[in-house]
């Protein structure tokens, strides 16, 4: 297309697109960081504190950025992450 | 393909005795008005090899043809020569009638004396038939060293290529699958209908423009002859009129044609995008269809959008959400080998980007737009439902102005007229008035060109419900912060007063552009483009759809702008064209392209880089050249570039040139101009001159070749060997050679020539260059008229010593 896009698209807050709750349940989390490496969207990243394993857990940047594809829930070998739906009945 | 071999033997050693026999014609008194006829013949009875000499009232009559006929037969003539009027006019009524009484077509020679002589000699009867003789025995000259060819002939594969699926390609893609043809449609987008679908409704007749082409798009889909290749584009093409092999590159869409376009996939879908189709004006998701009519209607996968990466699936929100498991993510981008006889180029245009355009402020005022988003706007399908929002606050303005030729007739965008700019904006301010008719409409205006059926009705319409044109384009367009309204600033041009008016919105009517991409088609398909960035013709008004490679048609925008009626009229033409080749099943080639002499070529490739066909190429194993003999037009710049003697160009060969130079420079040498033309341009020029009556000095001799790239520098040196005066190198202008660009040859030699000639101490301006076209007579007769200066000046010494200095070369 040779007409640059640049506009913001005029529908573009209409668009409702599933926002993502994280959670971590950080002392099973062992830091392997497969959930960081693989997120697409790089929500997340290593955390500073030190949970009972003695592991970095990983900690949320930026929740809204969450495209709720569930894949550190799948990958994570503990079953220390998993993402479920905000529920924006009332408005997010 | 079969190379074009040639053994030692010489071009012009026959085994039989020569007989020529010349027929001077008197045109009625077009010839014989300023030409003494029957002493041309009497003295071309003298003239070696020549047993018949005759003149007469009309040769090209029957009688006279009949004549012809008869002395081949009855005086075995082997050659015939006419001396009437120009080769480009009844070349092949008197080849024909040499044919017919069974001899080679290419053993017949043309002296033009009318158009190159008696018309522009009128008045000079006696140096005129002194003209006419030089003319008479330069061409018995030639002949006498002709040779019989054989045209070959090249079979046509019956299959077609489409590049383009927009209007215009998708009308030649049915036109030739319903005369019965194989068509491959090759569509760079992920769905066909190109600008048409993007539009709302068509002007002069406010169709809706996605209603009429729907039905289009779908029977191009499921056309059982028509095989339809989206998402892909042409790699590479190969070979030559008739036998093209081409590759095209399939990319996936990683969607199967399981897809019933349910559309669960695209909800499903967590990432979005601005949709390229709405022009940034609405959201599409990663996996998407670019709009609800596409074809085919199978979704596609943006893979540059889409969470999942190569070998990875990260998301499988889609394929959870297809019933019918349509999604395949394991789908490899695969290379399709075509064979194909015809190719239509179809593909397009591009839209102007008024953003380099500062005092306009697109791109920095949300209420300024391009005439293309405000189609999306209007578009019951498009992302404000129809209604006509500005995107500042997305409320409908109460007054609207149009802005005229932006980025068309102007050397701050494109210098041509975008052709449809105006009836289109004439048509979005009757489609605003029909839904808001309270808006108050200005249109600033340069001219407005409503040149077409039913444009100027609608023209008027438009002024009669009240839309005001104002003569006079902003010179600046100025925001007010708080209300987001434009400024517009300007002259009135026609009330000769400034203006300043406010307007909620502003649609720039953006022109059209080549594609970016033309270059790419260029060089795969050997195509040439004027200097606006658009495809060439072969001829503007008699070959207008043709390119000037065989076998390739222009449709479309892609050829120049033009509306819609036009694309579909022109594509039409191409497939009428590509048919009817397909339906002759083969084609012939004339039969004056280069013969190799093995024995003298030493595969230095030099050939090769001035070929501009690609028609020869180099075998670096068996250390020669070789002649694709289908992709040769016969231009002769190879054998004017070969140092070895080893390419010999059929019917103009370097000994039937010398033998022209020759017979010129027999006699009064020294008062001459030897003028080398090209066939299509100059030669033609010099016809028109005589068409037109231009008289200039009688002194020039025209040696007539395809192109002037086949004028080799020794053939200059030879005329001045010969001691001729000056010498005139005539073609067609730069960038408009009927052979691509072999005319940048010319000029490169020339200036070699011109260098050559200031080193030995002569004078270059004995040694002419001259670009003219078919229609510049004017120039042909004043360049030839200047040139007699120069030989007046030309001095007896000097020509001594260009003969020595050149004669020895």
């Amino acid at each position: 297309m040779p007409l640059r896009i640049w506009r913001k698209p005029l529908d573009a807050d209409k668009v409702k697109l599933p926002r993502a709750e994280i959670h971590i349940i950080k002392d099973r989390c062992k830091g392997c960081g497969f959930c960081i490496e693989l997120c697409p969207r790089d929500v997340l990243e290593f955390s500073e504190e030190l949970n009972e394993r003695g592991a970095h857990p990983p900690k949320v940047t930026d929740e809204s950025r969450c495209a709720l594809c569930s894949f550190c829930q799948a990958v994570c070998p503990d079953f220390a992450i998993f993402t479920v739906e905000k529920d924006c009945a009332g408005g997010c | 393909m079969k190379l074009s071999e040639f053994s030692a033997q010489t071009p012009y050693s026959h085994d039989e005795e020569v007989r020529i026999g010349v027929y001077v014609c008197h045109c009625g008194l077009n010839i014989a008005g300023s030409v003494d006829c029957e002493e041309v013949a009497k003295f071309a009875s003298t003239l070696p090899h020549v047993v018949v000499s005759k003149d007469n009232r009309y040769t090209c009559s029957d009688q006279g043809q009949e004549l012809i006929k008869n002395d081949i037969r009855e005086h075995k003539l082997n050659r015939v020569v006419v001396a009437s009027c120009s080769p480009r006019l009844h070349e092949p009524t008197f080849r024909k009638a040499c044919e017919e009484a069974g001899l080679n077509k290419y053993l017949f020679e043309m002296a033009n004396i009318r158009e190159q002589c008696s018309w522009v000699h009128l008045y000079e009867r006696e140096k005129a038939t002194e003209k006419a003789k030089d003319l008479v025995k330069m061409a018995v000259a030639k002949a006498a060293l002709l040779t019989p060819e054989e045209e070959s002939e090249v079979p046509i594969i019956k299959k077609a290529l489409v590049i383009g699926g927009g209007v215009a390609g998708i009308q030649a893609a049915l036109d030739l699958g319903d005369t019965g043809y194989q068509v491959y449609l090759v569509e760079k987008d992920p769905s066909v209908g190109g600008r048409m679908a993007q539009i709302d409704k068509t002007f002069p007749t406010m169709d809706c423009s996605i209603c009429i082409l729907a039905p289009k798009m779908s029977d191009v889909g499921r056309h059982p002859n028509i095989e339809l290749l989206t998402n892909s584009e042409v790699l590479e093409v190969k070979g030559y009129i008739g036998n093209f092999r081409v590759k095209v590159l399939r990319k996936p869409r990683y969607v199967t044609e399981e897809c019933t376009s349910c559309g669960d996939c695209a909800k499903a879908c967590p990432v979005t995008a601005p949709n390229e189709f709405d022009v940034g004006l609405a959201t599409r998701r990663a996996i998407y269809t670019p709009f609800a009519q596409a074809v085919p209607s199978t979704y596609i996968i943006d893979r540059n959008l889409c969470l999942n990466k190569e070998n990875i699936i990260l998301c499988d929100k889609c394929i959870k959400a297809c019933e019918r498991r349509a999604i395949n993510f394991d789908m490899k981008p695969e290379t399709v080998e075509l064979e194909v006889g015809t190719v239509i180029v179809a593909t397009g245009a591009d839209v102007y980007d008024p953003t380099s355009l500062t005092n306009y402020g697109y791109g920095k005022f949300p209420n300024v737009i391009t005439s293309l988003e405000f189609e999306r706007l209007i578009n019951a399908g498009g992302p404000s439902g129809g209604h006509l929002i500005r995107p500042s606050d997305l409320q409908v303005p109460e007054s609207v102005a149009f802005v005229q030729c932006v980025g068309s007739r102007s050397d701050k965008g494109h210098l041509y007229c975008s052709n449809v700019c105006c009836m289109n904006t004439i048509k979005d301010s009757l489609l605003i008035k029909e839904h808001w008719p309270a808006t108050k409409i200005y249109v600033f205006y340069v001219d407005v060109r409503a040149y077409g059926k039913g444009f100027e009705d609608l023209y008027k319409r438009a002024k009669k419900e009240g839309i005001i044109f104002i003569r006079g384009l902003p010179a600046e367009i100025i925001e007010d912060r708080k209300t987001r309204n434009l400024w517009l600033f300007g002259e009135n041009t026609l009330q000769k007063e400034l203006y300043k008016v406010n307007f909620g919105m502003v649609i720039l009517s953006v022109g059209i552009e080549p594609r970016r991409d033309s270059e790419a088609i260029q060089r795969l398909l050997t195509l040439s483009r004027n200097p606006d960035g658009f495809f060439m013709e072969a001829h503007p008004k008699l070959r207008p759809v043709d390119t000037p490679t065989g076998g390739v048609f222009l449709a479309g925008c892609a050829e120049s702008p033009k509306d819609i009626k036009d694309s579909v009229t022109q594509a039409s033409a191409t497939a009428a064209r590509a048919s009817i080749l397909m339906a002759k099943g083969r084609v012939t080639a004339e039969a004056i392209t280069p013969r190799l002499i093995l024995e003298n070529c030493t595969a230095c490739g030099l050939c090769a880089r001035v070929c501009p066909y690609n028609a020869i190429s180099v075998n670096k194993e068996m250390k020669r050249a070789e002649v694709i003999e289908a992709a040769c037009a016969g231009c002769g710049t190879c054998g004017a570039e070969c140092p070895f003697g080893a390419l010999t160009m059929r019917h103009f060969t370097d000994e039937q040139v010398y033998a022209q130079v020759d017979a010129a420079t027999e006699q009064d040498a020294d008062k001459k101009i030897i003028a080398f033309c090209c066939n299509w341009c100059a030669y033609a020029g010099a016809d028109f001159a005589g068409v037109s009556r231009m008289q200039y000095p009688t002194n020039v001799r025209i040696i007539r070749t395809m192109c002037s790239g086949r004028v080799a520098p020794k053939f200059v040196e030879r005329a001045f060997a010969r001691g001729v005066a000056a010498v005139l190198v005539a073609g067609c202008h730069l960038g408009d050679c009927h052979y691509i660009n072999a005319n940048y040859q010319t000029q490169r030699r020339v200036e070699k020539l011109w260098k050559k000639m200031e080193r030995l101490g002569l004078s270059k301006d004995r040694l002419q260059l001259l670009w003219a076209t078919a229609a510049e007579g004017e120039k042909f007769a004043s360049k030839i008229k200047e040139m007699q200066v120069i030989v007046n000046s030309v001095s007896e010494e000097e020509i001594e010593k260009t003969r020595g200095l050149l004669g020895k070369g």
